[in-house]
């Protein structure tokens, strides 16, 4: 998802002092990475794409607002962009008055029982699944979608969270321990 | 708050081209970002009405402290 830094870091990081300096030169940014943006936007808020179209918006007037504090500490500036959208739907979910359904297939599913070291699964052990993230707080809810449901690299959700990528993989493991022990506790 | 909810058929969860383009503006973007950004601000003293009522509202204060 992030691209990889090539031939065009130096067009990159030139294009973001330009923007820093003024506002306007944010346009090659924006058509670089608005569709990066949007569809993960879009696959977070489960497909509802008058809201993604929004949050998208918003996400990039931020990331316009605040370009002059960026600092480029080596990571992609798409991660940057990354957690301003992750922000910005977490408040999105947050503002929401009822619950606000996101949907997840049975594969998606599946991935965690696998990785968790689940081998006999049954379809009802899918709704208990359910049950036991719906549980889980916001930020481990997080780092479970980013994982198993957008299917996002150890190292894409280490540049996102600004940390490195063996903690990443500790969090989200001890993530699966967690929801295997309340699985076996409640089966 | 975000709740998840188990769907059994696979459907696609990617938006469609022409569902980003609609969305892609920046010209817009950039002109609601300008009149954010650059809202003009108006000085109390150019403001005739605002400062007659904070003269007011200061002299009833002097008023009352004066009285008391």
């Amino acid at each position: 998802m992030f691209k990889k830094k090539t031939h065009t870091v130096l067009d990159e990081s030139r294009q973001i002092e330009l923007a820093q300096k003024d506002h306007r030169h944010f346009g090659p940014l924006y058509e670089r990475y608005f569709e990066q943006i949007f569809r993960f936007i879009f696959k977070r808020l489960g497909g509802n794409e008058e809201a993604a179209g929004d949050l998208v918006q918003q996400c990039f007037m931020k990331a316009m607002a605040n370009i002059g504090k960026y600092e480029d500490r080596g990571l992609p500036f798409s991660a940057w962009l990354y957690r301003i959208a992750q922000n910005e739907v977490n408040m999105f979910f947050r503002a929401e008055k009822k619950n606000y359904s996101v949907e997840i297939t049975d594969r998606q599913l599946y991935s965690i029982l696998e990785e968790s070291g689940e081998n006999s699964i049954q379809q009802g052990d899918l709704d208990q699944l359910i049950e036991i993230i719906n549980n889980l707080d916001e930020t481990q809810a997080d780092l479970i979608e980013l994982r198993f449901f957008q299917e996002l690299s150890f190292k894409e959700i280490a540049d996102i969270y600004q940390i490195s990528e063996a903690n990443a993989k500790m969090r989200i493991y001890r993530l699966l321990e967690k929801i295997n022990t309340n699985w076996k506790r409640e089966s | 708050m975000r709740k998840f909810q188990r769907i059994s058929n696979e459907k696609s969860q990617e938006p469609t081209k022409e569902q980003m383009v609609r969305y892609k503006d920046f010209a817009s973007l950039s002109h609601k970002y300008e009149r954010l950004a650059k809202r003009p601000k108006r000085p109390l003293y150019k403001d005739p009405k605002l400062f007659l009522l904070l003269l007011i509202i200061g002299l009833m204060f002097l008023l009352v402290f004066l009285e008391s």
